[in-house]
């Protein structure tokens, strides 16, 4: 903020976002957020998972309204009602998640709802072909229009996603993680067309978790935390420390759990390859939390899928305490004492629409029944126990889980695990959507668990997670382990070197022996 | 009061109660008779033991609509083992399930296992079903034995025994659906599939038992309705899936699966019947009777929508994040 002001009248401001605030049930998820882009600019917003950014960018498009403050668009107060509305007022998005359709072509993606007809409502094929053309040519993009998406490699769809943003010449573009999956010269090529972008005057929004990324392409970063603005820097003015300090809580960092692995061998992969990975090789040992780092598609939750019984594996073995194991489907996988908590808690955790203690009971039904007749008392009561256990707020047992914020939900679906008592615990992005408070305290129950002889497998996508828990790190990159390395002598850049490529595989040769 | 509407169960007893009552004071000496009542029940009965097993299914998530041409090959079969194969009573009643038993264990394999969505092959299914039906029973089957006849015929406490029959089923499905594992894992496969899978329930087998489960009450519900007659006929069942779904949904079934309870599934059959009913005794049009149900169906659906959204979120609010979400 601190030079704001003069600048402020040299620029013009396309976009004044002030005071806004807005809360779901559970989380204050945006508390007077205050910050504007000029013209012209590229701003970068920086903050840990569920910082509230993305939570902005959905009340710039519309998909939610503020429950307070106002967005003023070329200095008019606007309400954006809905998404179409924000298109119309030249506000475009690529969101982190895909929103294309596999089954149809690049060119259909791309104009979607303003393909080219004549007045009868037939399209015109062949200009939609040649604006499909023209249109990926500014994307340096050798793709036929005519390509069904679904064909095409995740880094080129989310190139699509970006072009179908483009064509409708926003004013300002909005994008999400956008180089979350895609290749360094596919980000080089990115980067060229979001400096094209700027010169022609469009303002861009970029939401990135990469700072080497952030401070290469943005102008002014903004830092959110919980929900609370932190304060918009000029790149020239800060450095990746600062900005890194304002996103994390100190209390991060300090904790590092102590290792409480002991020399015995629960689970052991060799050579498992799969739909997305393979040769896949590693031991885990009791009590102890070994981390898969890596990227966005590196191939680590498949690898747990495959473990797990969810996916077939279509070579490789496992075993379990020094036994082979054949694992078809999940349920043979718990009853041999292996559980995953699955990445995507809304749609493979929880059941969204019934209550906690049904939540909680879901995979122990038995352990509240007396010769196969359920004795609800008793589910209640067992549920009680694990919400006291975990720290899950909620008026009662019988509150449904999609009233429950995020941190715990998470809780819910760790209790439902903790119910079935597996040796061996994956986790899959545990902390992800959660706030910070509720994340210490999942940090917390993974180390007790560690600590009581489950042993761990940890999938997280947060460095400072990894190197909290984590005893043993093994990085995966396009679906092999890149290397392992030690929780004390190594460092994030270490990690994300090894998980993008920059440093490659000097250290597995001797992880394969072992 | 806004809790208690909430609860179907509780919002469907009450307008039953409260139209009966209406009806009872409008036609004081033709709806609250006995033989009024007793003919209504046994006429909702069949519907009433089909809707049973579409109620489970529907809380898994799934739902059948080659029931109706269950109903008349099962009595079809039946009554073609009784009258030109001469059989016994039993073994041909035994043999007619069983043929129910194995349209639903195909229903569920290919629904489960081959993945096909249960709407295109139940749908399926109804037309082949039919075809057999009306095959095997030809132009209808009648004097079918009366000893076979006894099944339907016959009163226990001046009460016909297909109405027994479809209590005794009520009563054993709602205790198992309320209170056995087996039957509570549906609601967790109906209320998110992908989670069941990962918390280690079998999924496919217990969607195939669904399947099975409700083909047998429906061969059940095909054979009744034979002996009840005493004859079979192809086309019997025609039009009851969808009778049977509206019921099962008025009762608090949903769609997408995980809700719902068997005493649901009575009620609602109740409350078409008694709607059927008070409409001839009124001398209503028949046409008339899809209308107001179709009316009924969506008016309770709505309400369902209105009254169970989030509390503190005005309507306006929630069907606007609906649409996104």
């Amino acid at each position: 903020m601190r030079e704001e002001k003069n600048k402020r009248e040299g620029r013009k401001i396309k976009i004044g976002i002030e005071g806004i605030s807005k809360a779901f049930p559970g989380v204050k998820a945006l508390s007077d957020v205050n910050l504007d882009i000029y013209e012209g600019e590229v701003h970068a917003l920086c903050g840990e998972n569920g910082a509230g950014k993305s939570t902005l960018m959905k009340i710039l498009t519309g998909n939610y309204l503020p429950d307070q403050g106002r967005i003023l668009l070329n200095d008019k107060p606007v309400v954006i009602r809905n998404q179409a509305h924000a298109q119309e007022l030249g506000i475009s998005i690529v969101y982190q998640e895909r929103s294309l359709s596999g089954n149809l072509t690049v060119a259909e993606n791309i104009f979607t709802n303003q393909q080219p007809h004549n007045k009868w409502g037939f399209i015109n094929k062949k200009k939609l072909w040649e604006q499909t053309r023209l249109l990926l040519q500014t994307l340096d993009l050798a793709i036929e229009p005519n390509v069904k998406v679904a064909d095409l490699s995740s880094g080129l769809q989310q190139m699509i996603e970006i072009a179908k943003a483009l064509s409708r010449n926003p004013g300002i573009l909005i994008l999400d993680e956008p180089t979350a999956s895609i290749t360094e010269s596919e980000t080089m090529v990115l980067f060229k067309v979001i400096r094209e972008l700027q010169k022609k005057g469009t303002s861009v929004f970029y939401i990135s978790h990469r700072m080497e990324e952030i401070f290469q392409i943005a102008d002014r970063i903004s830092v959110l935390k919980d929900g609370c603005y932190q304060g918009t820097f000029t790149k020239q003015d800060t450095s990746i420390d600062e900005i890194i300090r304002l996103m994390v809580r100190r209390e991060l960092k300090q904790a590092r759990f102590l290792s409480q692995a002991k020399d015995e061998v629960v689970f052991e992969a060799r050579e498992l390859t799969g739909k997305g990975f393979s040769d896949v090789s590693f031991q885990v040992f009791r009590g102890e939390i070994l981390a898969f780092a890596g990227l966005v598609g590196a191939g680590r939750t498949e690898v747990a899928r495959a473990i797990f019984g969810a996916d077939p594996a279509f070579f490789g073995s496992i075993s379990m305490n020094g036994k082979d194991l054949k694992i078809g489907n999940p349920s043979q996988a718990i009853r041999a004492g292996i559980g995953y908590l699955p990445e995507e808690r809304k749609e493979q955790g929880l059941f969204m629409n019934m209550s906690i203690e049904s939540n909680i009971i879901a995979g122990t039904l038995d352990a509240a029944a007396v010769r196969s007749w359920i004795h609800n008392s008793k589910i209640s009561k067992i549920a009680q126990i694990y919400t006291n256990k975990l720290g899950i707020k909620s008026s009662t047992v019988k509150q449904k889980v999609n009233e429950l914020s995020g941190g715990n939900q998470q809780k819910v679906v760790l209790a439902k695990w903790l119910l079935l008592n597996p040796s061996l615990l994956i986790v899959d992005e545990p902390t992800h959507g959660v706030d910070v408070g509720a994340k210490m305290e999942i940090y917390h129950i993974l180390h007790e668990l560690a600590k009581a002889g489950t042993t761990i497998i940890l999938i997280s996508s947060e460095l400072p997670e990894i190197l909290t828990l984590s005893d043993r790190i093994l990085v995966m990159r396009n679906g092999r382990i890149a290397t392992e390395l030690n929780k004390r002598e190594t460092t994030e850049q270490e990690i994300l070197a090894y998980a993008s490529g920059i440093y490659q595989n000097t250290k597995t040769e001797k992880l394969l022996t072992n | 009061m806004k809790r208690l509407l909430r609860d179907r169960e509780v919002s469907l007893s009450l307008s039953i109660v409260a139209i009966c009552i209406v009806a009872s004071v409008t036609w004081p000496n033709i709806f609250p008779t006995f033989d009024n009542i007793s003919q209504l029940l046994l006429n909702l009965s069949i519907d009433s033991i089909v809707a049973v097993g579409m109620m489970i299914l529907l809380i898994s998530g799934s739902f059948d609509l080659s029931v109706g041409s269950v109903v008349a090959f099962c009595g079809g079969l039946t009554a073609y083992l009784l009258y030109y194969q001469g059989m016994f009573p039993l073994p041909a009643i035994l043999i007619g399930l069983a043929a129910a038993g194995l349209v639903g264990l195909l229903n569920g394999y290919l629904v489960a296992k081959a993945g096909i969505n249960p709407m295109i092959q139940t749908l399926a299914m109804m037309g082949i079903i039919r075809g057999a039906a009306l095959m095997i029973s030809g132009s209808g089957i009648q004097n079918l034995p009366p000893d076979f006849n006894v099944f339907g015929q016959s009163k226990f406490l001046a009460i016909q025994s297909p109405v027994w029959i479809m209590f005794v089923v009520v009563l054993i499905f709602h205790l198992l659906v309320s209170r056995n594992i087996m039957f509570r894992k549906y609601y967790y496969i109906g209320g998110n599939e992908k989670a069941a899978v990962l918390s280690g329930i079998n999924v496919k087998k217990l969607k195939i038992i669904a399947f099975v489960l409700t083909s047998l009450l429906a061969g059940l519900a095909g054979i009744l309705l034979a002996s009840r007659l005493g004859a079979a006929l192809g086309t019997s069942g025609r039009g009851m899936e969808l009778r049977v779904i509206t019921a099962v949904i008025l009762g608090g079934a949903s769609l997408s699966g995980g809700e719902g309870k068997v005493v649901g599934a009575l009620l609602g059959t109740v409350f078409i019947g008694v709607v059927s009913n008070i409409m001839i005794i009124a001398r209503v049009s028949g046409y008339w009777q899809d209308i107001v149900l179709g009316i009924i169906l969506i008016a309770a659906v709505g309400m369902d929508i209105a009254f169970n959204r989030p509390a503190g979120i005005s309507l306006k609010t929630y069907l606007r994040n609906l649409t996104i979400s």
